[in-house]
């Protein structure tokens, strides 16, 4: 029987507040008070994010600056660089216990960037890896990043996925690090007619479908938060 | 006696990893489980945690290095203990690795890969000599790394004593098997009889990631694909004049049969949409651009650059693009969508000396030709037994897709653009 996954549509919600949601995820993963495997998805406020490789050059802005233009700027566990998210990006937060799964963090990676590209597929994009260079391409240019941390083999933080965003954000640093990096989306590579409303809910059904495959996952989707076994009072 | 804290493989395809930030300086008490310090592979951090307890007597690495798999980062002794050999541990037992963590350039660990030999210390997850194994009462104590290995190997842990802290089996012990045997004590450190591989019966060869997306695939397609395969023999004879007379005539105009094979077999593609499609599960992709992927053996495996609109292109520029793709690939620097996206694929045996072979279809794409050598045969000619130069064409074809005479259909007109090249240009 495949052992299910709970799916969390978070909606919009700050960077910060979803970061002590998912530490707080994680520590009743591991003490086994949240009993399944959980993918959180969200869509943030405009953040800029610096994992633990980010290197002076990929900031060529300083943080006040950043700020000023109306983004938060937040220094974070994960690995990899820097690294923007805001609105019409889909930003999945997976917690697995690898344990149940592979105690494998190249196989966590490669198996991230396989969900993406199957569920890129399923919008008719054909997506693939840049040896060496984690996350997802098409047409070389990055559609998804990810970055992770994990902790006595419970996952935290996960993929940023560009459905519809203004991707003149991504001018403002050196994503990932990568110089002449082309970011790009969905909107752009399908030139589709859809509404935004209609590309991001087909863009979070496969993504989840995908999701669930790749990790041998069933995906069931709670309609929120509280419905979480353990959350106790939500922060605010 | 201290013991070595090394860089554990939190991934068997993890060469290296970066430290990138030490959370216990020098000095600090550490007790097992403790966060030493947090490690970046890829794009993933994970924590290196203590499997001793004690003091940090040592790090030996900067925060910021990166560091081969099982070298040492530090050491965990008694508070006020020297590291074993001097002051720094650059000159105790660890200092092969330590050289090696200074370098990040020199070759990493094989760690997983080979088995180890006597000079070269086992990419073990803690060393811990001075303790004596402690018998494991029911429970047998292993590290993940070990089950997962035991789980591989099909060795029972029951027969193996550890020698990780409190008797764990460890990485290292499930390695000397290999070469020992359960049971048997472990022999004294002496030069092994000289046998190929170090004496070794077999060795272990990681995949590599290229070597795992092949097997991923060619399962894929042998397993659920039904297919066919469609042999027919090609006229080489006009095609070889009209080759030897265009170099003859311009030594820039090089190309090889591989080059007129792609185009030809573009030309004809573009007449038989069901042989230039996709399987896509719910649907058949019939696609009108002709994108050929060309196989070309690397080292360690193969990968098939694509030559795009490959039918709107001269035999000139295929030509240049074979090569120049072919030369980027063996070199592995070709980007994604130079690799991926191709409609219908050539492998080409013939400079093999193979007569002829049956290939393996890439999913989506719904064929491939496998192409044998030119080679002088007799055959029958207007009654008249005469020698040509022929060449042999097999056809796999996925069977949801191109049916028997379809594909039949397609030979037909590929082996006439073969024959007649002018038709080509037609």
């Amino acid at each position: 029987m495949t052992r299910p996954l709970d799916v969390v549509d978070l909606g919009c919600r700050p960077y910060r507040e979803v970061l002590e949601l998912q530490r707080a995820l994680r520590l009743g993963r591991l003490d086994g008070t949240v009993p399944n495997d959980l993918l959180l998805l969200v869509e943030h406020e405009p953040v800029f994010t610096l994992g633990r490789g980010t290197h002076q050059a990929s900031l060529p802005m300083p943080a006040e600056q950043l700020r000023a233009r109306g983004a938060d700027v937040v220094e974070i566990e994960r690995g990899g660089d820097v690294t923007w998210h805001g609105p019409g990006q889909l930003v999945g937060y997976p917690i697995l216990h690898l344990s149940h799964l592979r105690e494998d963090l190249h196989w966590y990676l490669r198996t991230l960037e396989q969900a993406l590209i199957d569920g890129l597929a399923g919008l008719d994009i054909m997506a693939g890896r840049n040896a060496g260079k984690t996350g997802v391409w098409t047409n070389g240019r990055k559609v998804a990043s990810i970055g992770v941390h994990v902790k006595q083999w419970v996952t935290l933080h996960g993929f940023a996925l560009n459905v519809q965003p203004d991707l003149s954000w991504f001018d403002l640093i050196v994503p990932c690090g990568i110089h002449g990096v082309e970011m790009t989306s969905i909107r752009r590579e399908l030139d589709s007619r859809e509404t935004d409303a209609a590309l991001w809910h087909r863009t979070l059904a496969t993504v989840t479908e995908a999701f669930g495959r790749a990790f041998a996952r069933q995906p069931r989707r709670l309609l929120a938060v509280a419905e979480l076994p353990l959350y106790p009072s939500h922060h605010g | 006696m201290a013991t070595k804290v090394v860089m554990e493989a939190l991934s068997p395809t993890m060469e290296e990893g970066r430290l990138v930030e030490w959370k216990k300086n020098e000095g600090d008490a550490v007790a097992v489980g403790d966060v030493l310090a947090e490690v970046e592979t890829d794009k993933a951090v994970m924590e290196l945690v203590a499997r001793a307890a004690g003091t940090l007597i040592k790090q030996s690495v900067a925060a910021g290095s990166t560091v081969p798999v099982a070298a040492t980062v530090a050491w965990i002794g008694s508070a006020g203990e020297a590291v074993p050999g001097g002051g720094t541990a650059a000159g105790g037992p660890a200092a092969g690795v330590d050289a090696a963590a200074a370098q990040p350039a020199a070759p990493p660990a094989p760690a997983a890969a080979t088995p180890p030999t006597p000079q070269q210390p086992a990419p073990a997850a803690v060393e811990l000599p001075a303790v004596p194994p402690s018998a494991p009462a029911g429970r047998i104590k292993a590290s993940p790394l070990a089950r997962r290995i035991a789980a591989e190997t099909g060795i029972d842990l029951g027969g193996v004593s550890g020698s990780g802290p409190e008797g764990r089996i460890i990485k290292r012990d499930l390695d000397q098997l290999a070469t020992v045997g359960p049971g048997e004590p472990r022999p004294p450190e002496r030069a092994p009889r000289q046998r190929a591989e170090g004496g070794a019966a077999y060795a272990d060869v990681t995949l590599t990631p290229m070597r795992k997306t092949i097997a991923k695939r060619l399962v894929q397609s042998i397993g659920p694909i039904p297919t066919f395969y469609l042999t027919a023999e090609a006229d080489m004879e006009r095609a070889s004049d009209a080759r030897e007379a265009l170099v003859a005539r311009d030594e820039s105009g090089k190309f090889s049969f591989n080059d007129f094979i792609i185009l030809a077999a573009a030309t004809a593609l573009h007449q038989h949409p069901w042989v230039n499609a996709w399987w896509m599960e719910d649907k058949v992709r019939q696609w009108h651009e002709v994108h050929i992927g060309v196989a070309v053996a690397v080292d360690e495996g193969l990968i098939t650059p694509v030559i795009r609109n490959a039918d709107q292109k001269s035999l000139r520029e295929i030509a240049a693009e074979v090569r120049e793709l072919a030369g980027r690939a063996r070199e592995r620097k070709l980007k994604p969508e130079e690799y991926t996206g191709a409609t219908f694929s050539i492998s080409n045996l013939g400079m093999f000396g193979i007569d002829e072979f049956t290939a393996v279809i890439n999913p989506p794409e719904a064929a491939i030709l496998a192409i044998g050598r030119i080679e002088p045969k007799p055959v029958v000619v207007d009654g008249e037994v005469r020698v040509r130069r022929r060449m042999r064409i097999t056809m796999s074809c996925d069977h949801r897709v191109v049916d028997g005479a379809t594909g039949a259909a397609f030979l037909k007109t590929l082996v006439e653009m073969l024959e007649y090249p002018l038709a080509l240009v037609w």
